[in-house]
């Protein structure tokens, strides 16, 4: 099911509500792509380094498994996080109330709406585009899609934990800082 | 352990379960919602995370140090930030997929703005997100967003270096004789007390050297303890 720019907003949210089909629809298809080359790039990898040095390859397996350990828990915090925030915050009810504001507010709501969630990039860009479409500035748009990735309220304390507060901190600020900027310099350009 | 010590440990995901609780308290319709949402983030998860950290154990194991300081190091310069650039493009999955990766690579000499160049490019420039991009807002928005991104990384990246030392990271103890356990870095993943039992214990969920230390290390045992450590939180050096 093609999705095609101006689609109305409640369209996007029914489609939105079932996700798994969001899924199979789009982005899979890309993103198939790349995951799968990672996951023959590293069997590949896995199946040299075995034939080179079978203990020292058990010996990475066993770290991977640790490293795995390591991090579940903190995933899965984030995870369900998302999960409750997008329930709480549904995306589809702050992009029509993004749409009825000044610029300004507009940006800042879409910038800190971005840092406080994730959403995958196949359900953000045709909210952004429907929300350009419908002659929403392009400033709180970019805002939106830059912090959306790049800052993370959820991720912050597992990034915390494997990289320090400070470079967290300092990243997560910057990024955040410059979202604007770019939001800011699109708005003129486009 | 007291269970207030694992609530602390674990703050965030303690909260999280906690507002659940809450809101299946309150709602429970909401409740399963949010359950139903974080499906698809679970699949995300489970398709990237496995292959990342076989990837990362195996980079591990095999780049010598040297490389990665020649590649990635504060002296790589302009090659560097390229082949961070590229690394974080190529990618897959979310952010966090991306931290075991880095801090890999920063233990074995990739400097702090490398780090933040491959973390944002990471999240925000991958080559099929551009695709999706451009599909839906147009190649124009997409290409002008990826120029103003790439120079605003490049910039953060440079203030960020400013800002933040290499020993802000955890993982960065100083050798000192003896032996070492860096706690922040250690993930709990209990391997150094599985391969050497006499001599490291589980401590709260970290790992520990014994009260009783054993009299004579068997550094056979102890070396084999400091490889299989993922995040080599164990350092060893003779007085």
């Amino acid at each position: 099911m093609p999705m095609l720019r101006g689609e109305t907003l409640e369209l996007i949210a029914l489609k939105m509500l079932a996700p798994g089909k969001w899924v199979t629809y789009e982005g899979r298809i890309y993103m198939d792509v790349f995951t799968l080359a990672i996951w023959v790039g590293t069997l590949i990898f896995l199946g040299v380094s075995f034939i080179r040095d079978k203990t020292k390859t058990k010996q990475s397996l066993k770290m991977a498994l640790g490293m795995g350990k390591g991090m579940v828990a903190s995933i899965l915090s984030i995870i369900f996080a998302i999960g409750l925030i997008l329930t709480l915050l549904p995306p589809m009810e702050i992009a029509s109330f993004v749409g009825k504001q000044s610029v300004l507010l507009a940006t800042v709501v879409a910038a800190l709406f971005g840092t406080i969630t994730l959403v995958p990039a196949f359900i953000a860009f045709p909210l952004v585009g429907t929300l350009v479409g419908a002659g929403v500035s392009v400033v709180p748009a970019v805002a939106f899609l830059t912090t959306l990735t790049m800052v993370g309220v959820v991720t912050f304390p597992l990034e915390k934990k494997e990289f320090g507060v400070k470079f967290t901190a300092v990243r997560n600020g910057l990024s955040f800082l410059f979202a604007i900027v770019i939001a800011l310099v699109m708005g003129v350009m486009i | 352990m007291t269970v207030l010590k694992r609530i602390k440990e674990n703050l965030f995901l303690a909260i999280v379960v906690l507002a659940y609780i809450i809101m299946f308290v309150m709602n429970p319709a909401m409740g399963t919602e949010s359950i139903k949402n974080s499906g698809y983030y679970i699949k995300e998860m489970l398709m990237i995370m496995p292959v990342i950290f076989v990837l990362t154990a195996l980079l591990d194991t095999w780049v010598p140090k040297e490389k990665i300081m020649r590649y990635l190091g504060k002296d790589a310069g302009a090659k560097g930030v390229f082949l961070s650039f590229v690394v974080g493009s190529i990618s897959a999955g979310p952010i966090y997929a991306a931290f075991p990766m880095c801090v890999m690579l920063h233990r074995k000499g990739a400097s702090i703005r490398n780090l933040v160049i491959i973390l944002s490019s990471w999240a925000v420039i991958k080559v099929p997100m551009l695709l999706n991009e451009a599909k839906f807002l147009g190649p124009k928005f997409m290409a002008v967003r990826w120029v103003l991104t790439v120079f605003a990384i490049l910039i953060f990246s440079w203030i960020s270096a400013k800002i933040i030392q290499d020993e802000d990271l955890p993982g960065e103890v100083l050798a000192q004789p003896g032996l070492h356990i860096n706690r922040d870095a250690c993930m709990g993943c209990s391997l150094c007390a599985k391969s050497y039992p006499a001599l490291f214990e589980m401590i709260g969920k970290k790992a520990a050297i014994k009260a009783n230390e054993p009299q004579s290390l068997d550094v056979e045992k102890l070396q084999s303890a400091m490889d299989a450590c993922p995040v080599h939180a164990i350092q060893y050096s003779q007085e």
